[in-house]
């Protein structure tokens, strides 16, 4: 029976991404489900200037010389950031220019992730393990062409696919949230969604919804309460549940043996919901550590065992 | 899509994109507030340096001041830690994480979750000397300060605690954190018109107040002021000078001190769900100000007892109320029998036991701002340890409506409910509870162990947190802090373990009923590590690999 690693919002971290392919190994899982928001939120500009590049990350400022740039840029993306080698002129012309900044934010994306696939690939090749990617909310469109073109990674958005006798829906869509973000839809859309695919699924009781979107007033869901302005309030210690109803509405109805979910990084937890299991592993992919949930699936327990991992 | 720049004019640093969590920064303010509560001034501060009487010639406020720089190395130890790693859990996290899963649980767990079965009848303890008994006096009410002071009232006053924090644990930290705010704003009023009060009047004002409401209250005649003295010195008390400076005797205050000063990290468990907790100037500074604040708070107000009070008949209030109820030989209460609330002795100075209810109950609120987070912390290291399934799993549990951590919850009241009833019914085991401040440092202590090795054992994440650029002499800074920090807990932990005199009443020589407890607290965690261990190795599940680094290439 299926042995599945389950990681995600890895937001861009060339360093979880590289982890995540080699989990497959080390933890002995046959599946690798990879949950959403890939890609990451923030170029650095690396700007070139007399000979030597400048950097500013975490604060700090420095100038390195060429031979030293490409250690700078991997510390970048091992962060989620993605460097960029520009000019003076060109920088200026970025922050200025708000079409270019996000054609510009498109090209290293899907760039970034079309490198990620190729790394899953290289990896993963006859070694029988499959791998799933979701697109988050973070994730533009782009991102789905980038990874049905994949020769090895198969996109699970807005399908059923059967992993050994179990069936899995995904989807990266979430309910609205104050950023606007790239796949946002109201509860009453983002459940017909889910419902379109979950009508599908022959056995309940064989069913995985890896849907990005954690259920409403889960613990799975709890997210820093923001003001208007999106500053957080009470020192960052007041919690709202921010989940999607759409999402708890689907897993009261339909049961599945196991839900995936991710989106809120802080709110790390696996409980029961009725008869479902639901797991969201959290992130810390800023520090380039993958926190993860492995599941031993079993043809009669449905679930053998699952954990909680920080790789 | 891009539409955000982030960096100093005219070179932007960073071009952001619009993307979930991206927020602003929170509010030092408002992490400080929940910091500045965690050493609070007046519930434990009071209650705390009401043991300062047994170091006489130990100078006060050179100990508080050196306790305030010393605790800052635990402050920057601790912000440093969750800039690395903000998790939940904290300590269990960070020691699970650098010194193994199981030693992290057993060190971390004694800590957080059995020793503070033991703070819940001390918070009610509190509760009683500093709200119910002096504002049953000062009403009238003599018969409800009794019930108070009674073994089944001390009971009584721990499962208003325990349903207090429950209903805070009910309601969540966004309405908690209102509540606090509130509390904060009026109780430092109260606090402002207490030294006011104690600033304006003369020592005679004080002792002809004191006289006079000791007569009134407590029925005393005479010289109630100069009788609290004689009753003092009955047990032994001998004076106290407060002008006086002896090294030796500062250093035998810092174990009494840690009873309200050690916590200003109190919160370091949450900052996991914290947002920006990454940035370590946010944490450090919400701790720092925490602390360096009411170490200014509680200086000032000890001036103005020495001023308006006397720094020996506060001394002398304090040994003839505790020397009388721990037994001293010929000890005997004062005129005044109750634990001497400065707060309640300061509200005498004007004569209207009105006011006097009103100044209580303002300071009261002391009380409820902050016994709120008494296990807020737990919870989260409980939760901590569930996800590890290293407890069971509805360990973890919430509800559904309110989302209320039952499962945490239940772990942590029931066994409290349990220790309440011993602490109110079995007084033989009072020495258990005197050690609840040595087992929380011995936690730190296992914390800071971590933090001095951090750089080398989990390399990669150390190399790539923010603090990475801090050394001292070539030397990780958060080795040397947190080397600082562990002299400084060991010496305290020495103090409590193995003074002489027995001072804090929690020599190992003395109080075998504490030893066996607390020995029987690790035995108890390690057993249920061990039972983890196996049950889950028979699921498949093999609890070593929760920490293991997955390799990169």
């Amino acid at each position: 029976m299926p042995k599945i690693f389950f990681a995600t919002d890895l937001h861009g971290s060339e360093v979880c991404w590289k982890k995540f392919l080699n989990s497959a190994r080390f933890y002995g899982a046959d599946v690798l489900i990879c949950g959403g928001d890939m890609t990451g939120k923030a170029i650095v500009p690396v700007v070139s200037e007399n000979g030597h590049f400048s950097v500013a990350l975490g604060g700090q400022q420095q100038t390195v010389p060429a031979e030293q740039v490409a250690d700078v840029e991997a510390n970048i993306r091992r962060k989620g950031y993605y460097p960029l080698r520009m000019t003076v002129e060109r920088l200026h012309e970025l922050d200025q220019d708000p079409q270019k900044r996000a054609q510009c934010f498109q090209e290293v994306m899907l760039e970034g992730v079309e490198r990620w696939m190729n790394m899953a690939s290289e990896k993963l090749r006859d070694s029988g393990v499959r791998c799933f990617v979701c697109p988050g909310n973070d994730d533009e469109m782009e991102v789905d062409e980038v990874v049905r073109r994949s020769d090895f990674v198969e996109l699970g958005e807005g399908r059923m696919v059967d992993i050994d006798g179990f069936s899995m829906i995904s989807t990266g869509w979430s309910n609205p949230t104050p950023w606007n973000t790239h796949r946002e839809d109201s509860e009453e859309k983002l459940g017909e969604r889910i419902e379109a695919m979950a009508a599908q699924v022959p056995d309940a009781s064989r069913a995985i919804f890896n849907l990005h979107c954690p259920p409403y007033k889960s613990g799975l869901d709890e997210a820093p309460a923001i003001d208007a302005d999106l500053k957080l309030l009470h020192g960052g210690r007041a919690l709202r549940p921010v989940g999607s109803t759409a999402v708890r509405a689907a897993i009261d109805k339909h049961q599945p043996l196991l839900s995936l979910h991710g989106h809120i990084h802080e709110s790390k937890g696996a409980i029961k919901i009725g008869k479902t299991l639901s797991i969201n592993p959290g992130s810390a992919y800023e520090e380039g550590m993958l926190m993860g949930a492995i599941i031993q699936l079993d043809a009669k327990k449905g679930i053998k065992s699952y954990q909680l991992v920080n790789g | 899509m891009a539409d955000a720049t982030m960096g100093t004019a005219p070179r932007p640093a960073l071009f952001l994109r619009n993307a979930t969590g991206l927020v602003k920064a929170w509010s030092t303010f408002d992490a400080f507030v929940y910091s500045f509560w965690s050493v609070n001034l007046i519930t434990l501060g009071l209650y705390g340096m009401s043991f300062a009487y047994t170091v006489p010639d130990g100078q006060i406020l050179v100990a508080i001041l050196l306790f305030g720089v010393l605790t800052t190395f635990l402050v920057i130890t601790y912000a440093m830690l969750v800039s690395v790693m903000p998790r939940t859990g904290g300590d269990y996290a960070w020691q699970s994480r650098v010194l193994g899963g199981g030693l992290g649980f057993v060190l971390s767990i004694t800590g957080w979750w059995f020793t503070l079965f033991l703070w819940a009848p001390i918070y009610a303890n509190i509760l009683n000397v500093q709200f119910f008994i002096p504002l049953a006096y000062t009403l009238g009410w003599i018969g409800v300060a009794t019930f108070f002071t009674s073994q089944t009232g001390i009971f009584v006053s721990c499962l208003i605690v325990l349903a207090f924090v429950s209903v805070v644990v009910t309601l969540g930290m966004e309405t908690y954190a209102r509540i606090q705010k509130v509390c904060f704003w009026i109780g430092l009023v109260g606090l402002a018109v207490i030294c006011g009060l104690l600033l304006f009047a003369s020592n005679q004002d004080f002792q002809n107040a004191f006289n006079r409401e000791a007569a009134s209250l407590f029925g005393a005649s005479g010289n109630a002021y100069q009788g609290t003295i004689d009753a003092a010195s009955k047990g032994g008390y001998a004076g106290s000078n407060f002008g006086g400076i002896a090294f030796g005797s500062i250093g035998l205050l810092l174990p009494w001190l840690a009873f309200y000063l050690l916590w200003p990290n109190w919160g370091a468990t949450l900052y996991g769900e914290v947002r920006g907790a990454k940035d370590i100037r946010k944490p450090f500074w919400s701790m720092f100000w925490g602390l360096w604040v009411t170490v200014g708070l509680v200086g000032l107000v000890m001036i103005l007892i020495v001023k308006t009070m006397g720094w020996n008949f506060y001394q002398a209030s304090n040994a003839a109320y505790w020397n009388t109820l721990y037994a001293v030989q010929g000890a005997t209460y004062g005129p005044v029998p109750i634990w001497p609330y400065p707060v309640m002795f300061a509200g005498w100075l004007v004569d209207s036991h009105l006011f006097q209810a009103v100044l209580i109950i303002v300071m009261g609120l002391w009380f409820f701002g902050w016994a709120g987070t008494l296990f807020l912390s737990s919870t989260r290291v409980i939760f901590a340890a569930a996800f590890d399934r290293v407890l069971p799993a509805w360990a973890a549990s919430i509800s559904s409506g309110r989302r209320v951590p039952y499962g945490a919850l239940v772990l942590m009241i029931v066994p409290s409910l349990v220790v309440s009833a011993i602490y109110a019914y079995q007084p033989t085991f009072t020495s258990v509870f005197l050690d609840a401040t040595a087992v929380l440092a011995l936690t730190f202590f296992a914390t800071v162990v971590a933090a001095m090795i951090l750089p080398w054992r989990r390399k990669d994440l150390y190399d790539a947190s923010p603090i990475a650029r801090y050394n001292v002499a070539g030397i990780p800074a958060i080795t040397v802090v947190a080397a600082i920090t562990g002299l400084f807990l060991l010496f305290m932990l020495y103090q409590w373990s193995f003074n002489p005199d027995n001072l804090y009443g929690t020599s190992f020589e003395k109080t075998p009923n504490s030893v066996i407890y607390f020995v029987a607290t690790y035995v108890v965690a390690v057993v249920i590590y061990g039972v983890a261990r196996y049950v889950r190795s028979r699921q498949g599940i093999d609890l070593s690999r929760i920490h293991h680094e997955i390799p990169v290439e």
